[in-house]
């Protein structure tokens, strides 16, 4: 790891500077120059040089070098949401792709500040991480590496149960996590796992500092057609507008093709948020209030939303998506499910006394893995030491899923009506 | 030595990559075991091309099953790991990485690289013999001729749009471009001359009635990567191929992995007619030779184990860069020999000697002989 040389200051200069004219908020950013294997290391540990001991981050690095060694894929920036932002840049680059990368990371770092949904993570993440690391690494020597491993994989197995409609609540806290004084929020399973889970000291620890980390990264889940959108946006519009020297025109339209492109076609998170900012902007009657309501729209939403709120007709058939009314509206439908709570399934605790926990999966139209749900569950009364019961459906009946540490039964109950994800229940968020 | 190390976090990761892949061979918390997705074994399709899964652990989760959501976007990183798109944004380039398995096809080059940054074998550095130089060609010029197959597009397409604006028929509301003959450019190579050393491979193999299907199964996969590696450090290689039971005779490479013959085993045999076959055709000067002896460690007496040593001793060991014996455990083997050659030889760097148990040990085995960079 090394700090950028005079040539790379200059253009970060440079780049900050049209960015902030253009009205972005470019808080300082700290570029760090590495190599291909340490940039592939620091994004299996998801941007942080120094996380906590695991299997995981072996498996993610394990998968980027195979990605990078077979040259079927290679990462070009990484940017972290920290005070100050830090970013990564691949020694190997050529100085336009540098200059890309910095004009992208202007847009992402624009983003952490400005998003309603970064208004409350913590930004000493930097910090933290470590610690998280050293702490975890110390209670291993202690209880066993094994044991506080084991530990992790059934929290990691949880760490979907948290509530994103609660994120606002750590504002002005120490910390990610939504706090705890006045009980866990219904969606917030992990929470109210350490609340009132029989764990000892040291699981209470690591639970909450996986909670913590989870909550960190929830908005960056939330928001990525709206971030990567963004950053394509601005890097776009800066190298068009201004940086792009004559002789590399041709290198850049390569480079942003290539970020463009891919398999998933309009599906693709950079090329969807890009031209669904696009489209916010060519709206107007004019140049400037289209460009007002594009800043306005980074502010607020989150990917569900955003989707909700600008994709149309007339923008599905212009990326063909859809040819046809009842196309667009399936496609429409789809793309919204799976940005849903971030693609993942809504579960509520039910209010109950008593040792044993009540959830409830929150319809949506689709059925959860019930195999997976089982082996899930075990992992859950593996922490909570008491029964836990999951309301779900299946095959259009109410499924009652008991577990317990004896072993797990299903109760299959009456025929539901099928109901579509505007059919029943409230919004999940 | 290989592929050179990250930075100052680069044994942490690497920590964390043994500890996955010690599950995914279930080596440690097998209860994770069941969670290993894709397989680890790595194929062979048709003569050049190969495909290598990648193995993922994927912890249960509340996840949405069939009559699922469609999969839209937003989760392209790591899905199978909950914390979708963990780490901000990591742009990579010419689509998303999948967290399915990658099934990918390469060369065996490339294969032999990947081979020697997953096992970190060293370089090979050839022994200072005889070089011969030989023409090597590297594609890194570019011609204004040459067949369309190898047109550089974008390096034409420059040349078209110079050429355009400068001739005044650019149209920036039309931007069409179109490359003329003159504009068109061909990838071609370059020819540069380089040292060339010349490399032999001698594998013998024991066919006698207590090999089976299985270990020599194993024994082909052994030789298929001792092979790929070899052939990746340099630029020509010859293989040869002798099987023995109670008699050794040379073989082609197809008989090699097929012959089942079912008499007694001796040893020396083979190594007999290994030091006849390099006296006369493969002179230690002006090659670097590699032998490899795969058998289930059974010989016909302790008389020929000691005729093995003064052969090895006196005609193999001086010739060679390496000499690499293979047991692979067999329902019949007594798996002496290995301790013959390990107790008589300990003294020499170029002797190694490894146990194969099963298909899991072959890896190990790869790892032992050629991880000393002889």
């Amino acid at each position: 790891m090394a700090a950028p040389g005079p040539d790379l200051r200059a253009l970060q200069h440079e780049v900050e500077a049209r960015a902030r004219e253009l009205g972005l908020e470019v808080p300082e950013i700290v570029y760090e120059v590495v190599g291909h294997r340490e940039l592939n290391e620091i994004a299996a540990y998801g941007g942080f040089p120094v996380r906590y001991p695991h299997w995981r981050f072996g498996m993610e690095y394990d998968r980027l070098i195979k990605g990078h060694a077979y040259g079927l894929q290679r990462i070009y920036e990484l940017v972290v949401n920290t005070q100050p932002v830090v970013a990564y840049l691949l020694e190997q680059n050529a100085p336009v792709e540098q200059k890309l990368v910095m004009a992208h990371v202007c847009g992402h770092a624009d983003f952490f500040r400005r998003n309603a949904w970064f208004a409350h993570t913590d930004l000493n993440m930097m910090d933290v991480m470590p610690s998280h690391g050293s702490r975890v690494a110390a209670l291993a020597d202690r209880f066993g590496r094994d044991e506080v491993e084991t530990f992790i994989d059934r929290v990691l197995s949880l760490d979907n149960l948290v509530d994103s409609a609660i994120l606002s609540r750590a504002r002005g806290r120490h910390g990610n996590a939504p706090p705890l004084d006045r009980g866990a929020a219904p969606g917030d399973i992990l929470g109210h796992l350490l609340l009132h889970a029989p764990l000892a000291d040291w699981q209470q620890e690591v639970l909450a500092l996986l909670r913590d980390e989870a909550c960190y990264f929830l908005p960056q889940v939330l928001t990525r057609i709206m971030n990567e959108g963004w950053a394509s946006f601005w890097h776009s519009r800066l190298m068009t507008g201004s940086l792009l020297r004559d002789a590399e025109v041709v290198d850049y339209a390569v480079q942003h093709a290539g970020a463009m492109g891919g398999d998933d076609g309009p599906m693709n998170p950079y090329k969807l948020g890009l031209e669904l900012y696009r489209h916010i902007e060519c709206g107007a009657d004019d140049p400037a209030t289209g460009l007002a309501r594009v800043f306005d729209a980074r502010a607020v939403h989150d990917d569900l939303t955003f989707v909700d709120a600008f994709l149309d007709e007339d923008f599905a058939r212009r990326h063909a998506m859809a040819t046809t009314t009842e196309e667009f509206l399936a496609a429409r439908e789809a793309l919204l499910a799976s940005l849903t709570n971030g693609g993942q399934p809504v579960l509520r605790r039910l209010p109950g006394e008593g040792p044993g926990l009540e959830l409830q999966h929150v319809w949506s139209g689709a059925e959860l893995q019930l195999e997976q749900a089982e082996e899930t569950l075990r992992n859950l009364v593996a922490l909570w030491r008491a029964p836990v019961r999951l309301h779900t459906r299946s095959e259009n009946r109410a499924l009652l899923m008991t577990c317990s540490e004896a072993g797990i039964t299903r109760e299959h109950g009456e025929v539901l009506p099928d109901g579509g994800r505007r059919g029943s229940g409230p919004p999940p968020r | 030595m290989s592929g050179g190390d990250g930075g100052a976090g680069g044994g942490r990761i690497e920590r964390d990559r043994t500890r996955f892949q010690d599950i995914v061979r279930g080596a440690i918390k097998r209860d994770l075991r069941r969670y290993v997705t894709g397989s680890e074994l790595i194929g062979r399709k048709g003569r050049q091309l190969i495909s290598i899964p990648v193995p993922r652990i994927e912890l249960p989760r509340f996840r949405f099953g069939k009559n699922g959501r469609g999969k839209g976007s937003g989760e392209g990183e790591g899905e199978g790991e909950g914390q979708a798109g963990e780490g901000g944004s990591a742009g990579a380039a010419g689509g998303q990485a999948g967290s399915h398995l990658l099934e990918v096809e390469l060369s065996l080059e490339e294969l032999a690289a990947i081979l020697g940054e997953e096992l970190e074998l060293p370089r090979i550095e050839p022994r200072g013999r005889a070089r011969i130089s030989s023409p090597s060609r590297r594609f890194s010029a570019l011609r204004r001729t040459g067949p369309r197959s190898l047109r550089h597009m974008r390096r034409t397409y420059r040349e078209a749009l110079k050429r355009q604006i400068v001739t005044g028929s650019f149209d920036p509301k039309d931007p069409r471009i179109v490359p003329g003959a003159d504009d068109l450019r061909f990838r071609s190579w370059k020819e540069t001359s380089r040292p060339d050393h010349a490399a032999m491979i001698l594998y013998m193999m024991d066919v006698s009635g207590s090999m089976g299907r299985e270990q020599k199964e194993i024994v082909r996969l052994v030789s298929f990567w001792i092979d790929t590696w070899l052939r990746s450090q340099y630029q020509s290689l010859e293989t040869r191929y002798v099987v023995h039971d109670a008699v050794a005779k040379e073989v082609d490479q197809q008989t090699f992995y097929r012959l089942r013959e079912s008499g007694g085993t001796k040893i020396s045999s083979a190594y007999a007619l290994a030091a006849d076959l390099l006296e006369q055709q493969f002179p230690a000067s002006e090659w670097n030779i590699y032998l490899f002896h795969f058998s289930d460690g059974d010989n016909w007496s302790g008389r020929d184990t000691e005729k093995c040593m003064s052969l090895l001793r006196e005609r193999l060991l001086p010739a060679c860069n390496l000499f690499c014996y293979g047991q692979v455990k067999s329902a019949y083997g007594s798996g002496q020999f290995k301790k013959d050659v390990d107790g008589a030889l300990a003294a020499e760097d170029i002797v190694i000697t490894a146990e194969i148990l099963d298909r899991e040990g072959i890896l190990p085995a790869i790892k032992s002989f050629l991880g000393t960079g002889l």
